[in-house]
């Protein structure tokens, strides 16, 4: 059974797995986190109420947040062994390298975007997660934060790179659990252009519309 | 003159290979591991007999001179394999595979090897689909089948335009695996350089390892050359660049026969020479010839595009003169008539040495998606060449140089007259007489390597038992030797001209004097002016070393060197065969209208040569071949 | 057909002096090339003037020269093959270039080509993968009547798609990450899409897929330049159904080197 494991995990397709189903949960959760997001287009206290509710679901919340933070984790990890693995795989570069077809901006800076991200979000938890939100509720502190442009520069900036992420992220996700079609493949495309786009925008705009209620 | 014995069994026709198999002896599986075998090439011959023998459980040692075993040059074949399955209900069977083979071959073929051909052909189609060949299928799941290149019934099993492909794939997947079974050593990048007998029997090889130049001793039990054919001694022919004679020829120096060496076939479909710096003619495949019509303008003086010539001022050479077979006559028909036509001045394209071929009709009947689905990749591939649209402007085709039907003389175990030397594929001699039926190369190096050497090594082995003869002998140590000096010798000359240079110059006169068409004073032309060329060879080639490199141009220096003694050699078979049969036209020997004229009295043998040294003339010895089974007529497609 | 021309070209080369030499690039004018002649003919007709002139020829692999074979394989230009959609390097033509141009020939590179000489390099970890199940078990003789399992020719010719793979190898050196995924799952698809490969579909997928590791080829990420540089046009659906396949056998699967 170890021998199989390993096989399993260590193969190329095995890692790529990992990192699609990973990839998969990290969108799902974005999901869930944006669909949170709106309450605060209710106000103040709906959304404190909402993020007060959220943290009182124990057990679940901090299971889920665990599990969250596994397969994060597991992205992150597999995501840095491919990289380097892949850097290895080619120790001579190219003199001249042209893209002959296939490859997007966001194929091509997956690795790099994934560590911006990864930036982004550990100032993001920084910023709202692990805070002492006894005193000032967590709506007050968000919209304090982007009453300053700079900060809704910043995350806007990193809302743009997520969408590149998953712009590429989500139909090699497809791929990689084997689902290409030539019947479906277009509509797993277009669908990609869509989530990324209510992921970049949905994230982006809160922000600013707080900015401009400020 | 002395005659050749081919062993062929007693029996009638029908049951000669079954009776010879339970005649000969057999190994028993314990005991074959105690056998090598050495195999030289990995075409569909040398590798489907690798894969067989090691399956078996000979200790096989396979070479090629590719990188790898799954590029030899039987990829390129893209028409088809025939095989007697009738699936088509059209009345075919293998008798008529056989009586049609014998004839295509115009009577120069021996009849038990051609029996036992369309016999085995039935199984080849079995193995390579449980293969995972993916051949063409018809809706219903089963195997499609066409007409080819001048059958009556459709016999031709394809896949796409890339059968050979496919079918070597096959082959070679089956190697694969003997080569991770450890049943085969694989030796890639390693030419061939010399035979080593003694005693009367092959007793191994000399390779040169092309990557670092070194020379390496191979022993034994057996020896089998798989290695292709010859056409290349044309400079430009549909052959790969790295096909050449020198296997087969140093088997001729060490006393191998060779047999019926002028027998070339000219392919009529490949595209036109169109640049000074060619290098080799593109094969099309002559399934073009289903659908496309051969044309040219009526008026020799015409050079308007195509498409500006109506139809009224159109000739339909082959459908006038062949009513009944129009443009599927046999290869060597449809070549023989397009030059003629060229000859005649009225040749197309900017050479005026091309015909057309003419899809317009077809697309119109057929529409443009169905042959786009027959042909697509060959008008892709015409487009991409010729820079010009197949389906809007006619084709533009012209013969090439592309098999050969010569080769060493076998007998009807494969065994060339050395004893443990046996030759398979297009290499030997054996079952396309003086023509090579379309979609048959396959057939034939198939059956060679998957169902005829399993059984006839053995029985040779049976009888012969190990060859004792190690690599540290004296035959080893002297052949190393002869290539050693062989490649010291190029490397010195140091002259004026490279090596393509030469071998151009070889390739115009063989297209001249000994192409398509030969007659006694081109032929003894050509025998002096190779003499020539070749004296200036050793005296003003320039090649480039070190030899410790992987340096092409000192290969082809030595296989150069080969092909000037087959050119001569070629001649010389040719002056010899005073009749015009198959792809052998001796315009003396030439009816009215055109036509080749056979000489059954005089001719109806194999004429195999034998060599007697660098200077002297090649010994002549003769295979008389009986026809007790296909009455011997004069071909005709009219 | 357009007319005959001649164009003069200079060419960046790698030169390499067998597998364990450094390497460098050389700039080399061409000129009078005949614009009719295939790239692998300019480099011939270079190599004529080389030999001339007391210089070591540039190596570079070749043979058919009809696409089907699948020895040649240089980077023109940064792309396998050179710029030419669905074409081989030996089936590029001059015409494609113009006067004056520079062009830059490398040889494929990845960590598991080693450089034999110039542009010329070793791709037997192809063959390794293919010994590692790339066929289908059945020793000759023996076989069923070809028509005994009917195919549904939709399978066939997707399998044909996929067979018409020539092992050049131009998806690994086009893949920013060196992959083998497309040449080692059009081998896979082949053989999983037809009825006679099912057989021992579990163990092919995961002993090529072991071997392809083992070999030094890096880890597909889905970028597609694979598909847009073969020269056969083999599509990634392959490497989805390479995927699949892996799944299928992972899960229900036995292992290539037991459990």
């Amino acid at each position: 059974m170890n021998g199989y494991i390993t096989f399993l995990f260590s193969s190329s397709i095995g890692k790529k797995l990992l990192m699609a189903v990973t990839g998969l949960c990290l969108i799902g959760f974005l999901a869930m986190h944006l669909l949170g997001n709106t309450m605060a287009y209710a106000g103040a206290t709906a959304f404190n109420d909402y993020a007060k509710k959220l943290h009182s679901l124990e057990p679940y919340f901090t299971v889920f947040n665990i599990g969250l933070l596994t397969i994060g984790l597991v992205h992150i990890l597999i995501g840095v062994i491919l990289f380097f693995e892949n850097l290895r795989a080619r120790p001579r570069k190219y003199e001249v390298f042209k893209n002959p077809g296939g490859m997007t901006f966001g194929s091509r800076t997956m690795p790099y975007t994934g560590i911006l991200i990864l930036i982004f979000v550990i100032m993001h938890l920084l910023k709202f997660t692990f805070v002492d939100k006894s005193v000032i509720p967590i709506y007050q502190q968000m919209a304090a934060t982007f009453a300053n442009p700079g900060w809704v520069l910043m995350y806007v900036v990193a809302m743009v790179i997520v969408a590149f992420h998953i712009s590429h992220g989500f139909w090699s996700l497809f791929q990689t659990f084997g689902i290409n079609h030539p019947r479906y493949t277009p509509l797993i495309m277009r669908l990609g252009l869509v989530v990324t786009l209510v992921i970049g925008i949905g994230f982006g705009i809160l922000p600013v519309y707080l900015l401009i209620i400020a | 003159m002395q005659t050749l014995d081919g062993k062929i069994p007693g029996g009638p026709l029908a049951e000669k290979w079954d009776r010879h198999k339970m005649d000969m002896k057999l190994i028993n599986p314990a005991n074959r591991r105690q056998f090598s075998v050495i195999v030289v090439g990995t075409g569909l011959a040398g590798a489907a007999a690798s894969a067989s023998l090691a399956e078996m459980g000979y200790n096989v040692k396979t070479f090629c001179i590719q990188d790898s075993p799954r590029r030899a040059h039987s990829i390129a074949a893209q028409g088809g394999i025939n095989a007697a399955k009738n699936y088509a209900n059209d009345g075919d069977s293998i008798w008529r595979l056989f009586v049609d083979t014998v004839k295509g071959g115009d009577f120069r073929a021996r009849e038990a090897n051609v029996y036992r051909l369309a016999q085995v052909s039935n199984n080849i189609i079995d193995q390579c689909v449980a293969q995972g060949v993916p051949f063409a299928r018809e809706y219903g799941g089963l195997l499609a089948n066409r007409s080819f290149g001048g059958a009556q019934v459709s016999r031709t099993f394809y896949a796409r335009g890339q059968t050979g492909q496919q079918l070597l794939l096959g082959a070679y997947g089956a190697l694969s695996r003997q080569i991770a079974a450890g049943q085969v050593q694989m030796f890639s990048r390693h030419e061939m350089m010399d035979l080593v007998v003694s005693g009367d029997r092959a007793r191994g090889i000399i390779a040169r390892n092309l990557v670092n130049g070194e020379l390496e001793a191979h022993a034994a039990d057996a020896v089998i050359l798989a290695t292709g054919g010859y056409s290349n001694v044309f400079y430009l022919s549909t052959n790969a660049i790295s096909c050449n004679v020198s296997a087969i020829w140093q088997a001729y120096k060490k006393g191998a026969y060779f047999a019926n060496p002028c027998f070339t076939q000219i392919h009529p479909t490949s595209l036109p020479h169109v640049s000074g710096h060619q290098t080799k003619l593109t094969l099309m495949s002559e399934s073009l010839r289903n659908d496309g019509r051969v044309w040219v303008p009526k008026n020799a003086e015409d050079k308007r595009p195509a498409n500006d010539i109506s139809e009224n001022e159109r000739d339909y050479f082959l459908e006038e003169k062949y009513p009944s077979f129009g443009n599927l006559v046999p290869r060597d028909v449809a070549s023989r008539n397009a030059k003629q036509q060229c000859d005649a001045g009225k040749g197309v394209g900017p050479t005026g040495r091309a015909v057309y071929l003419d899809f317009t009709q077809a697309i119109k009947r057929d529409g443009k998606a169905v042959i786009a689905r027959k042909y697509g990749n060959l008008f892709d591939m015409y487009r991409n060449i010729i820079d010009d649209d197949p389906y809007e402007t006619p084709m533009m085709i012209y013969p090439a140089a592309h098999f050969t039907m010569g080769g060493l003389w076998v007998d009807y175990n494969l065994m060339s007259n050395i004893s443990g030397l046996f030759v398979l594929g297009e290499a030997n001699f054996s079952d396309h007489g003086a023509n090579r039926l379309g979609a048959s190369a396959l057939m034939q190096g198939l059956a060679d390597g998957y169902f005829v050497i399993p059984y006839t090594l053995a029985g040779y082995l049976g009888d012969a038992g190990k060859s004792e003869i190690g690599e540290d002998q004296a035959a080893f140590k002297d052949s190393i030797q002869f290539a050693q000096s062989r490649i010291e010798k190029l490397l010195a000359i140091n002259g004026k001209r490279t090596v393509e240079d030469i071998h151009r110059q070889l390739g115009r006169v063989m297209e001249d004097h000994v192409g398509l068409a030969r007659d006694e004073a081109g032929l003894k032309t050509a025998i002096q002016r190779i003499q020539e060329i070749r004296a200036e060879f050793w005296e003003n080639v320039k090649v480039a070393g070190p030899a410790n490199r992987y340096r092409l141009n000192l290969q082809k220096a030595g296989r150069l060197i080969d092909f000037l003694d087959l050119g001569e050699l070629m001649a010389i078979d040719a002056l010899n065969r005073k009749e015009s049969c198959g792809g052998h036209l001796r315009t003396e020997a030439e009816s009215e209208e055109g036509e080749a004229i056979r000489d059954d009295e005089n001719f109806c043998h194999v004429s195999a040569w034998g060599y007697q040294g660098e200077e002297a003339q090649p010994a002549l010895f003769v295979e008389p071949l009986a026809f007790e089974n296909v009455k011997l007529t004069q071909r005709s497609y009219k | 057909m357009s007319e005959h021309e001649t164009i003069n070209i200079t060419l960046k080369v790698w030169r390499q002096n067998g597998p364990e030499d450094s390497g460098r690039f050389e700039t080399i004018p061409v000129a009078d090339v005949d614009t009719h002649s295939s790239f692998l003919e300019m480099l011939d007709f270079l190599n004529e003037k080389l030999i001339l002139e007391d210089k070591e020829p540039i190596e570079f692999d070749n043979d058919c020269r009809e696409g089907i074979c699948g020895t040649c394989g240089i980077m023109v230009n940064g792309i396998p093959h050179g710029h030419g959609k669905g074409m081989t390097v030996c089936q590029l033509h001059m015409r494609e270039f113009d006067d004056g141009d520079t062009i830059v020939v490398e040889p494929f590179r990845a960590r598991a080509y080693k450089v034999i000489q110039d542009l010329m390099v070793d791709r037997s970890p192809l063959e390794k993968i293919i010994q590692a199940g790339g066929y289908i078990s059945v020793n000759t003789g023996g076989a069923p009547d070809g028509n005994a399992v009917p195919v549904a020719q939709e399978k066939s010719e997707e399998a044909m798609d996929a067979a018409a793979c020539i092992g050049c190898g131009a998806c690994v050196a086009s893949c920013p990450n060196a992959s083998a995924m497309l040449f080692v799952s059009a081998k896979v698809s082949q053989f999983a899409l037809l009825p006679q490969g099912r057989a021992e579909a579990n163990t092919r997928v995961l002993s090529m897929l072991q071997e392809m590791d083992a070999c030094g080829f890096g880890n597909c990420t889905n970028h597609r330049v694979c598909e847009a540089a073969c020269p056969k046009e083999v599509s990634i659906t392959h490497i989805a159904r390479f995927n699949r396949e892996f799944l299928k056998a992972s899960l229900f699967g036995r292992m290539p080197m037991g459990e």
